[in-house]
């Protein structure tokens, strides 16, 4: 496939600044078996999120006697992308990710208060879009929440890319299939601390100074939203009993 | 077993405090780190490093085969880590676990996002191509398994020929002209303990270790970054790290000429 | 006013030793999902697992018996452990039963005492966070429940309920409605209108 052009005067490929986030809407507790659920539209990327436990740990010997275990398990549904039809089941890609995903968790959970415990993060990608990782962390955030799991913070993550010679917010799909760096970013809002950070691609130091700048301006608004779907979750129910 | 490992944190965590490391190296030295070429004739390219008492060796494979259908004028490369269970006796038998896949990945990455292999000059005619696979072997596991697979890796892929091709097909036994390589990718990997940054982790250190972050660099990009670990880092010392990375880069690119 | 607050979310800006908060760096944050009221400063969670406290009143169900004693499923990531000693009768697999927390240690082994089996009726399950609501201020709620629906009620700290005799129907529409609504205010009044309508129904 010929590369397509990603900037084109100025904007990029769908209209976009360069800081432009893309439409972007969470709702929280939308399962009913999950103890806390999540669902994220972002772009064209359509992701559950749903959290069980805590709850006993299985296998047995995973179990520590000090915290709770994050287990975290992400997936690409087989029809998730225009592309052939996926293999259902984790990947190399999916282990991976699911690992730095639950390390996002680790930090901020309050895991030392559910010794022997497992707390399950699932994440199910139904429409992939580019930034799932990011939207998936953004949606566990609120799902992990809705709970009732204590966390010292709402992570949320962004992915920053590179096109050509310019610094770009919010990677989608071509953007990042044929820009030339991405880098998927999670932080703890509350102290901006970085808790997930990967990156390939051609970064210059200056270029790395530049995608955190634009990446620390965009999370207050993706942390907003988080914060507003978990308020509109019972203030929903509020307005269903009339008051 | 982890009671154990809370209690040498605790030791070590103290020992950074008083600003020492447990070897007594600098924060952000390397241990001793050899690397040798040409060490299995069986592969089209291998490589042994030793980076203080931790151990790996790297194989390179190269075969035709037909390429991806979303990339049909580009080789194919495929990097693979296996924790041999011999190398620690928390490595089990079985597939590779997401710590394996973890490190296979990275390694990947830096070589993938540098461009270090021409995969379109791995291009022979229409549906064939030139497969290279990156088979990273951990033997012995004292910490920072990272950058000696990246640079064992790196080594081998430095040190493959491809055979010569004839109608088509590779003739195995003649192996002449090295594998096209455009540049030197290594990684520096960095550990936070406690509230110290440190280059190059022990085994120990790990263990006591709240986050990691590793940083893949050529001489002007840092080509890809992945942190580990539960800890945080922030971006002021990651960008810190940004100059280091390509200083000591630099003293890993001279082992591998 | 009360507000819904989110787990990283400040509640205070001197350190505070508040439930489901934490302090960092002389700070007070909410650790949860919760309501705050600055006013009378406390965290109430919305939702939850159950974690058994000491003194705690749970409703169990016998999950395994041993010769020493049983497992108990008490709704928590932790089960419960009543001793044959401290149990007058002898339990099958399936009773359900009331009992105390006696104690719970730091690797939260969880010791249960002053067993009674619940015979027939029915169990709810709810949200732990909730259970408060369900009971009300005094027994407020409970009490006005269990006359509309005369039914004998009784409500376990773990989320689980279990009722049985009169209109039992009812009863568990008024515990699932509390439950439901159990973060609004005027909680009471919309339950008491809810019960007298359907009882003059």
């Amino acid at each position: 496939m010929e590369k397509p052009k990603l900037l084109i005067d100025g904007k990029r490929c769908d209209g976009r600044a360069m800081n432009e986030l893309r439409p972007l809407k969470i709702q929280a507790g939308v399962l009913n078996k999950a103890d806390g659920s999540a669902y994220i539209e972002w772009g064209g990327n359509k992701i559950l999120a749903a959290v069980y436990g805590p709850r006993e740990c299985i296998p047995r010997h995973h179990a520590s006697p000090y915290r709770a275990v994050i287990h975290c398990r992400y997936l690409m549904a087989s029809f998730s992308t225009l592309d052939e039809h996926g293999r259902s089941g984790p990947n190399r890609r999916s282990i991976e990710v699911s690992k730095v995903i639950k390390e996002v968790f680790e930090n901020v959970v309050v895991t030392e208060k559910f010794p022997k415990t497992a707390i399950d993060i699932f994440i199910e990608v139904l429409q992939a879009d580019g930034g799932t990782r990011c939207a998936g962390i953004t949606a566990v955030a609120v799902a992990l929440a809705d709970a009732g799991i204590p966390m010292r913070d709402l992570p949320c993550a962004l992915a920053v890319g590179k096109i050509e010679n310019e610094i770009v917010v919010d990677s989608g799909k071509l953007e990042d299939n044929y820009g030339d760096g991405d880098m998927p970013i999670a932080i703890a809002p509350r102290n901006n601390e970085i808790l997930l950070l990967q990156m390939d691609g051609m970064f210059t130091k200056d270029e790395l100074r530049k995608a955190f700048e634009l990446a620390y301006a965009a999370f207050p608004k993706i942390n907003a939203l988080q914060v507003e779907a978990l308020r509109a979750h019972y203030a929903v129910k509020k307005d269903e009993v009339g008051l | 077993m982890e009671i154990l490992d809370e209690i040498k944190k605790d030791y070590i965590i103290d020992l950074m405090k008083k600003n020492k490391r447990p070897d007594d190296r600098g924060y952000l030295d390397y241990r001793p780190c050899t690397v040798e070429k040409g060490i299995f004739e069986s592969a089209e390219g291998s490589a042994r490093v030793k980076l203080g008492k931790t151990q790996v060796v790297a194989g390179v494979k190269i075969e035709m085969g037909t390429p991806f259908k979303d990339r049909p004028e580009e080789g194919v490369l495929s990097t693979t880590a296996e924790l041999l269970p011999l190398a620690s006796p928390t490595f089990e038998p079985g597939p590779p676990d997401e710590c394996a896949i973890e490190l296979a990945r990275i390694v990947d990455r830096g070589i993938r996002s540098s461009n270090t292999i021409d995969l379109e000059s791995l291009f022979i005619e229409k549906d064939k191509v030139l497969m290279v696979f990156v088979d990273v072997y951990v033997l012995d596991h004292d910490g920072n398994l990272i950058d000696a697979s990246a640079l064992a890796a790196m080594a081998a892929l430095l040190n493959a020929k491809v055979p010569k091709i004839e109608e088509g097909k590779l003739i195995k036994a003649e192996r002449i002209d090295n594998l096209k390589i455009t540049q030197k990718v290594v990684t520096c990997t960095f550990s936070k303990i406690g509230s110290q940054i440190v280059l190059d982790p022990r085994l120990d250190e790990e263990k006591a270790m709240s986050a990691r972050l590793t940083l893949a660099t050529t001489p002007e990009h840092v080509c890809a970054m992945q942190k580990g670990g539960k800890g945080a880092f922030t971006s002021d010392e990651l960008i810190n790290l940004v100059d280091v990375s390509f200083e000591k880069g630099n003293e890993l690119r001279k082992l591998l000429d | 006013m009360t507000k819904i607050v989110v787990p990283g979310e400040l509640v205070a800006n001197s350190p505070q030793g508040m439930e489901f908060a934490f302090v960092e760096n002389g700070k007070t944050y909410s650790s949860i999902l919760g309501l705050f009221d600055e006013a009378n400063p406390k965290l109430i969670p919305l939702e939850g697992a159950y974690i058994p406290v000491q003194y705690d009143i749970v409703v169990g169900i016998i999950e395994e018996v041993k010769f020493a004693g049983y497992n108990v499923d008490i709704n928590s990531p932790y089960k419960g452990f009543l001793s044959a000693k401290d149990s007058r009768y002898e339990y099958e697999l399936g009773d359900v039963i009331s009992a105390k927390v006696r104690e719970v240690d730091e690797v939260k082994n969880v010791d249960l005492e002053g067993a009674r089996k619940l015979v027939g009726g029915e169990i709810l399950e709810i949200s732990s966070a909730k259970i408060p609501r369900v009971i009300g201020k005094k027994n407020s709620m409970l009490d006005m429940i269990r006359a509309a629906a005369r039914s004998e009620i009784f409500v376990g700290k773990n989320g689980r309920i279990w009722v049985k005799g009169g209109n039992s129907a009812l009863a568990v529409r008024a515990v699932l409605k509390v439950e439901k609504e159990a973060h609004t205010t005027g909680l009471t009044e919309r339950i008491s209108a809810f019960l007298n309508e359907e009882v003059n129904k």
